[in-house]
């Protein structure tokens, strides 16, 4: 006869009792609000009310039994009196501050309820209604959070942060719907927008949703990159060492001097330009309406060769006498466009006589499922480099993925795989004045039915055409200061008036508000830190031995061997 | 039955809002400004709470005249020990038990001329004051003077808990009062302050 108790028996039978979760303290009471407006909530006496931060989650528990999840749109005090704020008691006596404190004066919250979740059901809707008076109000946990956003386990989802307050809870982001629409980086300059977008690539990568294709302006990347602080991290290519990324370059001599391991350079033959690629530079080299037009009269008459040619000096350009004879072309006209266009000389990508078709080749690895970074080298200094090689090329693969699309209409197999274009400085893209007419325009307001996406990265979303804006699915957005910026992140999402002031107190480091497509309700994250010994773990690099192999032997192979380097 | 030891009087006059004691002498704890008193109806064995709020020594015809007389020290003591005239105390009513239900409100009836008043127990105290539902009866309260009375009750009531219950009693009190005064802060800074004498 055992002298065990029938619990210790139990035990004994089914392993150990999990330990009792901790009763979660109440935050405070619903006092008033609306659907539209938000919710009022009164705070407990117990309730720390610095401890509370705009952006946080809280759940409120309805009467029958739904969960309402809320994010906190603003912290107040208020007082049972507005005359104690004329004659406040003496609180130097601990007694009269207790006595006040939590009672006559306290903190409040205005919440804005996203999402319900109906008892029995797991999958949250959007919030129709509103919780009653004087229901409880409570930190969303981390089961809670992980209801909602998903678990980093699932695949598609990657871990981005953390909320805030909820410090070791998760936020997963389900990249399927990010890579459904395009979707956008923004934040002021030293906010972190590199940082974030390079773990975001990483995890549209790892997960293998879609293929990148990365217009990499500053270098920051491929190989490697810097924080702040002057310390390096590795960039993707080093990340996924399984070939999963390519890096080409415009700059091969940069690459090499930054010890950057490439698999090939591009070069463009002045004679695959066509004048869609120097329409979108017009704004940049100050082309006029007429001069636009004359590109593509100068086009349709010099030929293939017409950048070329218009660049030669020594070519009497003798087609086009009749024209300038006619006034079709006026003579001014051509010169200011051969002046602008003297221009490409600087760049030693562009050139004569190039065979190879970089275009055919960046496809053919994207084809293969293999990630593309484009290395600008010391060619990210200059925006006008920047926007034509990225429309040059985005136009082209566009063009491919329309027409694959098309064939493959009717039927799954032959679609190409989902791309995802990343551009940096999108507003120079995307202008006003020129993003009807340009490539990323185009793809932006398309969402995904070519299966190209776009992911912008930019400092200044007011300069963004609002249309195309308006089309930017998931936004992520660090700290943005300008009132015209922040009008602009905000446009198309619903309920934007009660975000705002999340997003203008947010920190200015590894802080960033997402919302839209991707993510059910908006969050606030502190975002997950790159670089660290426990991001690499995370995804399974090695922090010494293979990795720093490759690098020394990219160093080797572009300093001393050519090979290294696959010239196209 | 109720101890005799915490006898304090029997009744002069009554009514459902308070009732008048009166008492032979004046012990040094019985009566005193503030404290928790009951009466029973012996009809229904309901109990009846309430508040000392004013302690009266009238005078009678002979203390007028040993005044002037400077009277010696045996007569004095026999005038403090035998009066003619009893002392007189008020009690306003704050609620009523029956078991060991106490509700915070005023009795059905008064108790009856000639019943006893007793002074209630630490015990008792404590289990009254587990609510601050009375607190409203003294702030209406005209015929007493009801800040001060609030106040000194409170503080017997805290004397009532063990000692380190009682700061936590009077903030648990302090902020009943800052909800009830609300709108008076300078009436409730006051009181409060007066918890704390």
């Amino acid at each position: 006869m055992s002298d065990r108790t029938p619990e210790q028996e139990l035990e004994a039978f089914l392993g150990p009792r999990p330990p009792e979760p901790l009763p979660v303290e109440q935050l405070g009471i619903v006092v008033g609000g609306s659907l539209s407006e938000g919710l009022t909530v009164k705070l407990d006496r117990n309730t720390v009310i610095e401890g509370l931060a705009v952006g946080r989650y809280v759940v409120i528990r309805g009467q029958t039994g739904r969960r309402f999840f809320s994010i906190v749109t603003d912290v107040q005090l208020d007082a049972l009196n507005p005359l104690i704020e004329k004659s406040p008691p003496d609180t130097s006596d601990p007694f009269m501050a207790q006595v006040y404190g939590g009672t006559a004066v306290f903190g409040q919250l205005e919440v804005a309820p996203m999402l319900v979740l109906e008892p029995g059901e797991d999958e949250p809707k959007p919030v129709k209604t509103v919780p009653a008076h004087f229901t409880p109000v409570l930190p969303a946990s981390e089961d809670e959070v992980g209801l909602i956003f998903g678990r980093e386990d699932e695949a598609g989802f990657f871990h981005i942060g953390e909320p805030l307050e909820m410090e070791g809870t998760h936020v997963a982001l389900d990249l399927e719907r990010f890579t459904e629409r395009s979707a956008g980086v923004f934040g002021k300059t030293g906010t972190g927008k590199t940082f974030l977008t390079r773990m975001l690539l990483a995890g549209l990568i790892r997960e293998d949703v879609a293929v990148n294709l990365i217009f990499d302006m500053h270098n920051e990347y491929g190989w490697k990159g810097q924080t702040e602080g002057r310390q390096e991290v590795k960039g993707l290519r080093q990340l996924f060492p399984g070939g999963e990324v390519s890096v080409f370059t415009l700059d091969e001599a940069s690459s090499r001097r930054r010890g950057s391991r490439v698999d090939a350079v591009v070069r463009i033959g002045y004679e695959q330009i066509e004048p869609e690629d120097v329409d979108s530079l017009s704004s940049l080299m100050a082309l006029s309406d007429v001069q636009v037009g004359a590109l593509y009269f100068l086009r349709r008459v010099l030929g293939r060769d017409w950048v070329a040619r218009l660049l030669d000096e020594d070519d009497p350009l003798a087609e086009l006498d009749t024209a300038l004879e006619r006034g079709t072309i006026h003579g001014g006209t051509l010169g200011a466009i051969q002046r602008k266009l003297g221009m490409f000389r600087r760049f030693d990508f562009l050139g004569h006589g190039v065979s190879q078709d970089p275009v055919r080749q960046i496809l053919d690895f994207l084809d293969r499922g293999r990630n593309v970074i484009l290395e600008f080298g010391r060619y990210g200094n200059s925006l006008e480099a920047y926007i034509l090689v990225a429309n040059y090329i985005t136009r082209r693969i566009h063009e491919h993925y329309v027409n694959r699309t098309e064939a493959a209409l009717g039927t799954r197999e032959g679609e190409p795989r989902p791309l995802v274009i990343t551009i940096e400085e999108a507003h120079k893209f995307l202008d006003p004045a020129i993003a009807r007419h340009t490539i990323f325009g185009t793809i932006a307001r398309e969402l995904r039915k070519y299966n190209v996406t776009l992911f912008i990265v930019d400092q200044r979303p007011s300069g963004i055409d609002p249309e195309v804006m308006s089309q930017i699915g998931t936004r992520v957005t660090c700290l943005l200061d300008d009132e015209a910026d922040i009008r602009a992140v905000f446009s198309g999402i619903s309920g934007a008036a009660t975000l705002r002031e999340v997003l203008a107190r947010l920190d200015t480091k590894q802080q960033a508000l997402i919302m839209g497509h991707a993510v059910p309700m908006p969050v606030v994250v502190k975002t997950r830190t790159y670089g660290t010994r426990e991001f690499y773990a995370a995804l399974g690099v090695g922090l010494s031995g293979d990795s720093d192999e490759d690098f020394e032997q990219a160093r080797t192979l572009l300093s001393g061997d050519p090979q290294g380097a696959e010239g196209i | 039955m109720i101890d005799k030891e915490f006898q304090v009087g029997r009744v002069l006059r009554a009514s459902t809002r308070g009732f008048a004691i009166g008492c032979a002498v004046m012990q040094p704890d019985i009566p005193a400004f503030g404290s928790f008193v009951k009466a029973e109806l012996e009809a229904s064995g309901q109990l009846i709470y309430g508040l000392i709020y004013d302690v009266r020594v009238e005078d009678d015809p002979f203390v007028r005249q040993f005044i002037g007389a400077n009277p010696p020290d045996e007569v004095v003591l026999d005038q403090r020990e035998n009066r003619q005239v009893p002392i007189e105390v008020e009690i306003l009513a704050v609620g009523c038990g029956q078991g060991d239900v106490i509700r915070h409100c005023l009795p059905s009836q008064p108790p009856v001329t000639l019943d006893w008043l007793y002074q209630c127990t630490d015990e008792e105290v404590r289990a009254f004051t587990n609510r601050f539902d009375y607190f409203r009866l003294i702030l209406e309260a005209r015929e007493a003077p009801s800040d001060e009375l609030l106040a000194s009750s409170v503080r017997t009531a805290a004397a009532a808990r063990p000692e380190g219950e009682r700061e936590a009693f009077l903030v648990d009190a302090g902020r009943e009062l800052v909800r009830l005064l609300a709108r008076d802060p300078s009436r409730l800074e006051g009181i409060l302050r007066r918890l704390r004498a």
